[in-house]
């Protein structure tokens, strides 16, 4: 029998070094903090499928690898990255989890907008990274959330002041160039909206090979009174690449959230994204969207805590499904007892292009006030015929017509994205995908 | 141009057509006319390619440009090169394709096929403009909004007449396009079918009403029963079933 401690210590066997070096140089706080997430994730092991929350999602093929940590790296093309970016906007690039500074711009930053790398703010600015890092107890959260804040190496860290309106795109850009195989990064972010501020922030993980690694990234979102968050996490990596990402949203009062979350590649994908409506009057947009061909795998698990009076979220998650792919999207709702007058809704929307692709989908309620509104609901399905025959009796060709379909199955979550930067970017990530499915 | 000979179709086991005989030479138009459930849309369908029915014996021939092809074999796209356009009786509404984005997909798959130059967006629209002009639909805007997504009935029907025009088809088959027409929208339709009307085009008209034949004069007028071709005469049998039904008939 194979207890957690070996699974957990079997995966980190080559990251020891990397360990040491961490833990060595960190203060006394930092490295308690890290040292709890440690226990955590070996206490917990990596998941299995007899895990409630892991049950359709297998990571045997991860659990078969050995990753380790590699120092910094060069981009030898950015061809790929810059048709991507835009430079009249803030871009933050990490190669390898790594700050590139030389392929980042950080000019022209408006008045109140703070960008760190976290690395350096830690060194800088201790104090007052400390509650916001250890706002969520490592003793308490899942195995690679755990895993992240014991192993956390860079990321950034950006602060926008109080009534401050940060008119740019700020984008984080993860790409991992993958010359050695097998590599990991443990991207931490970090972002803050002070009471009445505004800002759209947008995180992409991309690559600029077809080697497997792993990145396990964690970024914490704190939005303060009435303040205001465009919010995108886009995806586009390596057909052998594992993503394990968590993302945690923090909403005070009258503050308002727009999220959209979109996975098209990779070998397998884990997003968990949880919301905490923490002030009355919040109200949080998280949509998702994945596309995906061959053998890859997105598994979304979202959860919406509502803590407060008056608060609205709206879920709509959309997947397109091709090949041997397999989706699976489990989204729960909890509305606490003093948060009446909740207004909850949740739909996941899925389309099945071939017989061998796969979705389990679980939509989850858990509700403790009585005078609360929460819809929810999940279909599947496949193209519809009759759409087919009038695309092909206009001479458009069955694979042409299937994107057009596809393409206008997604049009109505793409137009919900407000933020136009976003909305362009993920469109591009997104084109790629639905060039290779039909 | 198009030959059907004892043409015989189910849908889930349900036989619809029992033996349908008709031929269309270039420059005619024809009209098929019947009850509901007698088979005409079925026979559109068929024409066309619809993957849901089972041709369980006959033939389609179709000859264009001395080439004789059996449509029965071909991919619903493949018949659409070749000239045979369908006018649907419901058309689909596809969200996120705007209809002028839809057209030009259309027409570049025909002209390729055809080895004529494609159109590049701006070329296209100002033939498509042309063709609205043409068409009376100059006021329509509809051409930039997504394929038939929250179109009026009108908009829908005058939406295929446009496609019609800008693919210009050998062979046109109008599903009951003028069903829940107002005048001024029957009046487009028809206008539409009689421009392009020429000595090397056919068409043919499935229609529920006689009103449609004030404004095309078909050489041909069928009239479909229980899933066979009973009686087909001049324009005059339309009339005689506008005053008479179809009892008479059948």
């Amino acid at each position: 029998m194979i207890s957690q401690i070996d699974t957990a210590s079997a995966f980190l066997s080559e990251l020891t070094e990397y360990e040491e070096s961490l833990f060595k140089n960190a203060t006394p706080w930092l490295k308690g903090m890290r040292v709890k997430g440690l226990e955590r994730f070996k206490s917990l092991g990596l998941p299995t499928i007899k895990d409630e929350e892991w049950k359709y999602t297998s990571l045997s093929p991860l659990a078969q690898k050995k990753f380790s940590f590699v120092g910094e790296q060069k981009l030898n093309d950015n061809r790929d990255l810059e048709k991507y970016v835009d430079r009249s906007e803030i871009n933050i690039v990490y190669l390898n989890g790594f700050f590139a500074k030389e392929l980042s711009n950080l000019d022209g930053l408006s008045n109140g907008l703070t960008i760190q790398n976290l690395k350096q703010a830690l060194k800088e600015n201790e104090q007052e990274l400390q509650p916001l890092l250890s706002k969520y107890d490592a003793a308490t959260q899942g195995a690679f959330a755990a895993l992240n804040t014991a192993y956390f190496h860079d990321g950034a860290f950006i602060k926008v002041k109080k009534n401050m309106i940060a008119d740019k795109l700020i984008h984080i850009i993860h790409i991992t160039n993958g010359k050695i195989p097998d590599t990991i990064s443990f991207p931490r972010t970090l972002i803050v909206l002070e009471a009445s501020s505004e800002a759209a922030v947008l995180e992409s993980h991309i690559c600029s090979a077809n080697e497997s690694y792993l990145t396990n990234a964690l970024t914490d979102i704190f939005v303060g009174e009435n303040a205001h968050l465009d919010y995108g996490k886009g995806q586009n990596e390596s057909p052998e690449a594992f993503h394990i990402g968590t993302t945690r949203i923090w909403q005070e009062r009258d503050s308002n959230v727009e999220a959209f979350s979109l996975a098209a590649g990779s070998l397998l994908t884990r997003n968990d994204l949880s919301v905490t409506l923490d002030g009355p009057g919040a109200h949080a947009t998280i949509n998702g969207l994945y596309a995906i061909t061959d053998k890859q795998h997105v598994d979304n698990h979202t959860a919406v805590n509502h803590k407060a009076p008056n608060c609205t979220s709206r879920e709509l998650y959309k997947g397109i499904l091709h090949q041997q792919a397999r989706g699976v999207f489990n989204g729960k709702i909890f509305v606490q007892r003093e948060a009446q007058l909740t207004n909850a809704y949740q739909l996941n929307k899925n389309l099945l292009l071939t017989k061998g692709c796969q979705i389990d989908t679980k939509p989850q309620l858990e509700i403790f006030a009585d005078d609360v509104k929460c819809t929810h609901g999940a279909t599947i399905g496949q193209l519809n015929e009759d759409e087919m025959f009038y695309l092909q009796s206009r001479a458009i060709p069955k694979t042409v017509a299937v994107k057009m379909l596809c393409r206008g199955f997604v049009d109505d979550i793409l137009n919900e994205i407000k933020h136009n930067s976003i909305h362009l970017k993920l469109e591009k990530l997104l084109a790629h995908v639905l060039s290779v499915i039909s | 141009m198009l030959e059907i000979k004892n043409l015989h179709v189910s849908i889930n086991e349900a036989l619809i057509l029992k033996g349908v005989n008709l031929t269309v030479n270039p420059g005619e138009v024809h009209a098929i006319m019947g009850p509901n459930g007698s088979g005409k849309s079925t026979l559109a369908k068929v024409i066309g390619g619809h993957p849901d029915y089972q041709v369980n014996s006959g033939t389609i021939d179709y000859e264009v440009n001395f080439k004789k092809v059996n449509l029965l074999e071909m991919e619903p796209e493949a018949r659409a090169r070749e000239g045979v356009f369908l006018a649907f009786q419901y058309p689909v509404e596809i969200p996120g394709v705007t209809t002028s984005v839809f057209l030009r997909a259309a027409f570049n798959e025909i002209c390729k096929h055809q080895g004529a130059q494609e159109m590049d967006p701006i070329e296209f629209d100002e033939y498509v403009r042309g063709k609205m002009k043409l068409l009376s639909m100059a006021n329509d805007k509809f051409i930039d909004r997504p394929v038939n997504v929250d179109f009026s009935g009108g908009e829908k029907k005058r939406n295929e007449i446009l496609q019609m025009a800008v693919l210009s088809p050998r062979l046109a088959i109008l599903d009951e396009t003028d069903s829940g027409l107002d005048i001024d929208s029957l009046r487009i339709v028809a206008e539409g079918v009689n421009k392009l009307k020429k000595k090397d085009n056919a068409i043919v008209l499935i229609t529920h009403y006689q009103r449609l034949l004030n404004y095309i004069v078909p050489d041909f007028v069928h009239i479909m029963h229980d899933g066979k071709i009973v009686r087909s005469e001049g324009k005059e049998l339309a009339l005689q079933v506008e005053e008479r039904g179809y009892d008479w008939i059948t």
